[in-house]
């Protein structure tokens, strides 16, 4: 009996909920007046609810959908149909989709009371197995109800950081990773009821820090996806490489785009700060207040081993850490911004930091070599000692000056600030065993040492301080990260010489350790990448430096660009101070003399005086052997001077210029008027080479290079 | 004192003696309410307004002087002014209502003539206090004279001039309390008996969306008026809900028998109104469930009476078989839907107190009709009585964008004196009540001095409340209009 009127009942539901949906398309009012009707008669029937939520959804009515849906997430918390609705909802809450629907569901979630949402999304969260997708609920659920905070923060915290760990994360810049740092763990330390232990903080601070560097250092290949649509002209434009949209696996692309991040790190390290009672004033508002602040305490404090010092350690570690990082990447994004993904300042230019040799076309060759010498050692001997008070080359490392032209870098200033910040931010943080000690423990685990960037600007720091040994183990090392860093984009673009950066510093740091074969190596092996640039404008770049002469004592560096038209110049100049000492040493190298000629064409007549040595060696000698005369020497000026050494006046100087001119000369002896033919043959030569003189000399002295790199290497055997 | 004040007036033309009066009577009562918080009306007032304001002449052999249009456009100016300036709504209301409560005199036709003019004119100007007042007016004055105001309005602004309904439509804004004694009175004006009665469309349509915007609306005079036991007869119900569960029910006959009689088209656009309409009465009745649970009314204050079902009930039972139902089958299916829903509805929500037995005896000789045969024999598993007890299912409605003015219910009754006899009930002690009474029979205004004995034993009457809180009921607050109308969460599991 009471079966048979249970039975009875379902009939009338499904007759109440079948004439509503019968009447809905044409007269919805009266549907709902049903179904009213049917919830009086059959409150807890679930499907005529659930009807007239559908009605009220369809119909986009937010306030009476919510309240429906509400009595139904009462009520009915066992239909599976209600999950998979709330399900839908918190997808649109967390998603970034702009279409009606998914406006129209969060705005159903709004008019919820904010009571209903806490526990529509708790219990939406324990419902959900996914990790990624119940830490984004949960964090709805922490964003919109703080007070949730308290309970909820630090465990969420803790299960992405878990998370990452068991789900093997390569990068730190993962999902969870972000997640945590960027939108819980604010929540976590800016909310007063939270307590936390100072080193669960320090903990914290460190997963930011790492998350922040990494996703600021980011390489902008890491998208596959954008790889293949990259063409040539997509890599000559930066702006365009960076409107690639980056997106974090797992998260949406709005949620993978994060805004300042150096503030975002700055305030998290200072809340940190605060919470862990270091030294700080109200105001430290910037980095430049932190890095004073650190200085301070620098100099307050001697031993940061003692245990009442730990606090201070940590400020000073952390607080030197991140500026240090942050000014690192500051420099590297001006020098080489390729490297980054993200806004980098239009068309700018790679650079590379080298030695200033623009006096190589002095005359006190032989000393200044010396000088180089002495200098290496030095530095050498600082390296050992990196910190300590090494009067000589500290201070003169500290103050050595840095060539720029303006035209090559926009914000000059501003990036040898940050070159010089980063430098002084490595010394403190090596100027004693305990700093030295945490800074090595925070990076090791980051692998910092397979930090490209990181690696450059060491290199460049170890060139700035004159440690040239040092400079090329960087170097290599260097080379050793670029391989897995670089893919196929190699020389896509001509001119552009970014990928030979360390072969250009590897050569003059050879060059500065007096090491010429090496340096000729290397000048060598960067010829093939170099496209002679069409005219020689190295003349007005050299003059323009001119213009502080008293700067230029060899001691001064300068950043280049990186393209053939810079590179090609300092090159040849790094080749000819090279071969000058060969050719002007007391032995007799015809050869070496002849290859310094031929470079001395280089940025004539600036090398007017060498010249002028030279050949004042030549008429010593009497006589001159250099059978690639004529292949390269279309300086008008040299080769009248040559026509004239071979006068009555000139010192009638025997000058062996033609090809197996010897050999010829041996054969002509025998029969009367030959030396009539090889001066008939000379004076020929000489007027083909005057014709020759509108060449583009780069393009000669290119070829020179490339052609001759055995007899170039053997005369610095 | 009267006399002296008339006879300064004479003196005067008839305006400046109309803005004297109102004058001196403003005075008059301001004084009265200092002293009683229910002001005595007694007759000298009245008779004076008569004259001055009604230009009924006391002595008998004088001629009724009559204004000519023009004065009569500057008198209702006058009066509108008045009630305009007068900030005090308890003297508002007492000068209004000796102006225009129904003296069952010679100066009643002049009375309701001008108290159409002025309605309209409020209207047609946005006068909030005299909208107001003419709400209460509706509350306390016998339906049939309330009927006739509705008529002027309808008259002026759903026939004269094409869209002025557009006007009385914006009304809704002004004094939403006004708009709910209008829809009352409107309904019984409209009781669809006859071709003639059925409401014409743009009223219709104002209407509907009125109350499809708000279906508060619908309860806003009852959610303003102390409670009383049972309705009184003669006098306009506290919601039109009865009118408009008839005008929902009735209507697809009646408009069957218009066509029939016409021989005109389908008349979809108004069906989707109807079909509007009730589904918003449905609606009203589920906010008035939370209202009444709230109070600790659940059960014990009916709004529909099941008196006044029978003749609905019967007139459809007619209809069905007057038109002949091989033609009509859907209008009378959708007839019978409509019913068995807003029985349904309306004894779920409380708003009607009778048993299911009841219900199958009243509807026994009705058609049949299966959703009609489900609400007779109840839900198959039975649902407890009381709401408190049965899990909770919410208003189906939107939450209104609109909060309501905080009203005083109407303030000073000086009506008490004017009306019949107020009988204590028993359960609501001391609450007055209004017997039946079968026609409004002119009462003296002295008459019913029992009641007003009875007004003393209100010791703390303040001067603005009409009735304060009810003794028997503590929890019920006698003003707050919607008190919260929050979301109504309440998981009751």
């Amino acid at each position: 009996m009471s079966l048979r009127r249970s039975m009875a009942g379902l009939g009338d539901c499904e007759f109440l909920v079948r004439r509503a949906r019968e009447l809905v398309k044409e007269d919805t009012c009266a549907a709902r007046a049903w179904l009213i009707t049917a919830r009086t008669l059959y409150p807890q029937d679930f499907n005529i609810q659930y009807e007239m939520y559908n009605i009220e959804r369809n119909a986009e009515r937010t306030a009476s959908a919510g309240r429906l849906l509400y009595d139904m997430f009462v009520n009915f918390s066992e239909q599976p149909v209600v999950w998979r609705e709330i399900g839908v909802i918190t997808a649109a809450l967390r998603n970034d989709l702009q279409d009606k629907q998914t406006q129209f569901l969060r705005g159903l979630f709004e008019a919820l009371p904010g009571r209903v949402q806490c526990e529509m999304l708790l219990k939406a969260t324990e419902q959900c197995f996914n990790t990624l997708e119940r830490a984004e609920m949960l964090l709805l659920l922490l964003r919109r109800f703080p007070e949730t905070v308290v309970q909820h923060g630090v465990s969420l915290g803790e299960t992405l950081l878990e998370a990452e760990s068991l789900e093997d994360q390569d990068s730190p810049v993962n999902c969870f990773r972000k997640l945590f740092v960027c939108d819980v763990l604010p929540l976590i330390i800016n909310n007063p009821d939270v307590r936390l232990p100072s080193s669960l903080l320090y903990k914290y601070l460190n997963k930011a820090v790492e998350f922040y560097i990494n996703y600021v250092t980011r390489s902008p290949q890491t998208d596959p996806q954008h790889q293949g649509s990259q063409d040539t002209s997509d890599l000559l434009s930066p702006t365009k490489r960076s409107s690639q949209k980056y997106i974090i696996e797992g998260l949406t692309e709005k949620s993978s785009q994060i805004l300042d991040p150096w503030d975002r790190l700055f305030k998290i390290l200072s809340v940190v700060g605060r919470r862990c009672e270091w030294q700080m004033d109200k105001s430290t508002r910037n980095f430049n207040d932190l890095f004073h602040r650190v200085k301070e305490l620098c100099r307050y404090i001697s031993n940061f081993d003692n245990e009442a010092n730990a606090k201070y350690k940590n400020q000073v570690v952390y607080s030197t850490t991140l500026i240090f990082f942050k000014s690192v990447f500051q420099y590297i994004s001006a020098i080489q911004p390729s490297l980054f993904q993200g806004p980098n300042t239009p068309s700018q230019v790679p650079i590379v930091l080298l030695e200033d040799i623009s006096n190589v076309f002095s005359e006190v060759d032989i000393s200044s070599g010396k000088h180089i010498h002495k200098r290496r050692k030095l530095a050498d001997s600082r390296e050992k000692t990196m910190s300590s008070d090494d009067e000589d080359l500290s201070g003169k490392g500290r103050s050595r000056h840095v060539i720029v032209n303006k035209n090559d870098l926009a914000n000059t200033n501003e990036v040898l600030e940050s070159f010089k910040t980063a430098r002084e931010c490595w010394d403190i943080l090596h100027s004693s065993e305990a700093l030295d000690k945490e800074f090595s423990r925070i990076c090791i685990p980051w692998k910092t040492d397979t930090w490209l960037w990181l690696r450059i600007f060491l290199t460049d720091m170890v060139i700035y301080q004159g440690q040239h040994k040092k400079a090329i183990n960087s170097l290599h090392l260097m080379a050793s990260l670029q391989g897995s860093h670089l893919p196929t984009q190699q020389m896509m673009t001509q001119g552009n010489l970014e990928q030979q950066r360390s072969t250009i510093q590897l050569a003059a740091c050879h060059f500065a350790l007096g090491e010429y074969k090496l340096t000729c190596e290397k000048i060598l092996e960067l010829m093939n990448f170099i496209v002679p640039p069409p005219q020689e404008v190295s003349k007005t770049r050299e003059e323009q430096s001119k213009v502080k002469p008293k700067f230029r004592k060899g001691f001064d560096l300068k950043l280049l660009p990186c393209t053939s038209k810079c590179v090609m110049p300092y090159c040849l100049q790094l080749l000819l101070a090279s071969i000058k000492l060969r050719a002007f040493s007391d032995n007799r190298d015809d050869m070496a003399l002849g290859h310094l000629i031929v470079l001395l064409q280089h940025a004539w007549p600036r090398g007017e005086n060498l010249f002028l040595k030279a050949i004042g060696k030549i008429c010593q000698q009497g006589n001159f052997q250099y059978e690639n005369f004529f292949n390269y020497i279309t300086n008008v000026d040299m080769l009248e001077e040559f026509a004239y050494l071979r006068t009555q006046e000139g010192g009638k100087i025997h000058l062996e210029l033609i090809p197996n001119q010897g050999v010829l000369l041996k054969h002509h002896t025998v029969t009367r008027g030959i030396t009539k033919g090889v001066k008939e043959d000379f004076r020929l030569a000489m007027e083909r080479q005057v014709s020759r003189c509108a060449e583009n000399l780069m393009v000669v002295l290119h070829r020179f290079c490339i052609n001759e790199k055995i007899l170039l290497l053997q005369c610095l055997a | 004192m009267m006399s002296d004040i008339r006879h300064s007036l004479l003196r005067r033309d008839a305006l400046s003696a109309a803005k004297e009066v109102l004058y001196h009577l403003d005075i008059y009562f301001s004084s009265q309410l200092q002293n009683a918080p229910v002001p005595m009306v007694e007759k000298g007032p009245i008779e004076l307004l008569e004259e001055f304001i009604f230009q009924i002449p006391k002595d008998r052999g004088s001629h009724s002087k009559r204004l000519t249009a023009m004065q009569e456009l500057q008198l209702l100016e006058i009066l509108c002014n008045y009630f305009q300036d007068q900030t005090k709504e308890p003297v508002r209301q007492v000068i209004f209502s000796s102006l225009f409560s129904p003296q069952g005199s010679k100066a009643d036709e002049q009375r309701m003539a001008l108290l159409g003019k002025l309605t309209s004119m409020a209207v047609a100007v946005c006068r909030l206090p005299v909208l107001e007042c003419a709400a209460s007016w509706l509350q306390r004055t016998p339906a049939v004279y309330c009927v006739r105001l509705a008529k002027a309005l309808v008259g002026d602004y759903c026939g004269l001039v094409p869209g002025s309904i557009q006007t009385l439509k914006q009304i809704f804004n002004v004094s939403p309390r006004f708009c709910c004694q209008f829809i009352t009175a409107v309904a019984a004006l409209y009781d669809m008996s006859t071709e003639e009665l059925i409401p014409p469309h743009d009223l219709l349509e104002m209407i509907v969306s009125w109350i499809f915007e708000d279906p508060r609306l619908i309860l806003i005079t009852f959610l303003n008026t102390p409670i009383t036991a049972n309705l009184p007869i003669g006098y306009l119900d506290f919601s039109p809900l009865m009118g408009l569960v008839r005008w929902c029910v009735i209507a697809p006959l009646a408009y069957r028998r218009k066509q029939k009689a016409a021989g005109g088209g389908p008349v979809v656009e108004e069906q989707n109104l109807y079909s509007k309409l009730h589904l918003s009465v449905l609606q009203g009745l589920m906010v008035l469930q939370t209202h009444l649970t709230e109070k600790s009314l659940y059960g014990r204050l009916a709004l529909i009476l099941f008196d006044q079902l029978v003749p609905l009930v019967e007139e459809l039972g007619q209809l069905c078989e007057e038109l002949n139902p091989l033609n009509a089958e859907q209008e009378m299916e959708l007839a019978l839907d409509r019913l068995a829903q807003a029985l349904q509805v309306s004894m779920a929500t409380g708003a009607l107190l009778c048993t299911r037995d009841d219900l199958r005896t009243l509807c026994a000789r009705l058609p049949h009709n299966n959703l009609m045969q489900l609400v007779v024999s109840g839900p198959v598993q039975p649902q407890p009585a009381h709401p408190s007890l049965t899990p909770a299912y919410y208003p189906h409605i939107h939450t209104p964008p609109l909060g309501y003015p905080t009203l005083p219910a109407h303030a000073a009754l000086p009506t008490h004196a004017a009306l019949p006899t107020h009988t204590a009930l028993p359960t609501h002690a001391a609450l007055p009540t209004h017997t039946a009474i079968p026609t409004h029979t002119p009462i003296p205004a002295h008459a019913a001095l029992p009641t007003h004995t009875a007004l003393p034993t209100h010791p703390a009457l303040p001067a603005h409340a009409a009735l304060p809180a009810h003794p028997a009921l503590p929890g019920h607050p006698v003003q707050t209009f919607m008190p919260g109308m929050t979301f109504p969460f309440r998981p009751m599991r």
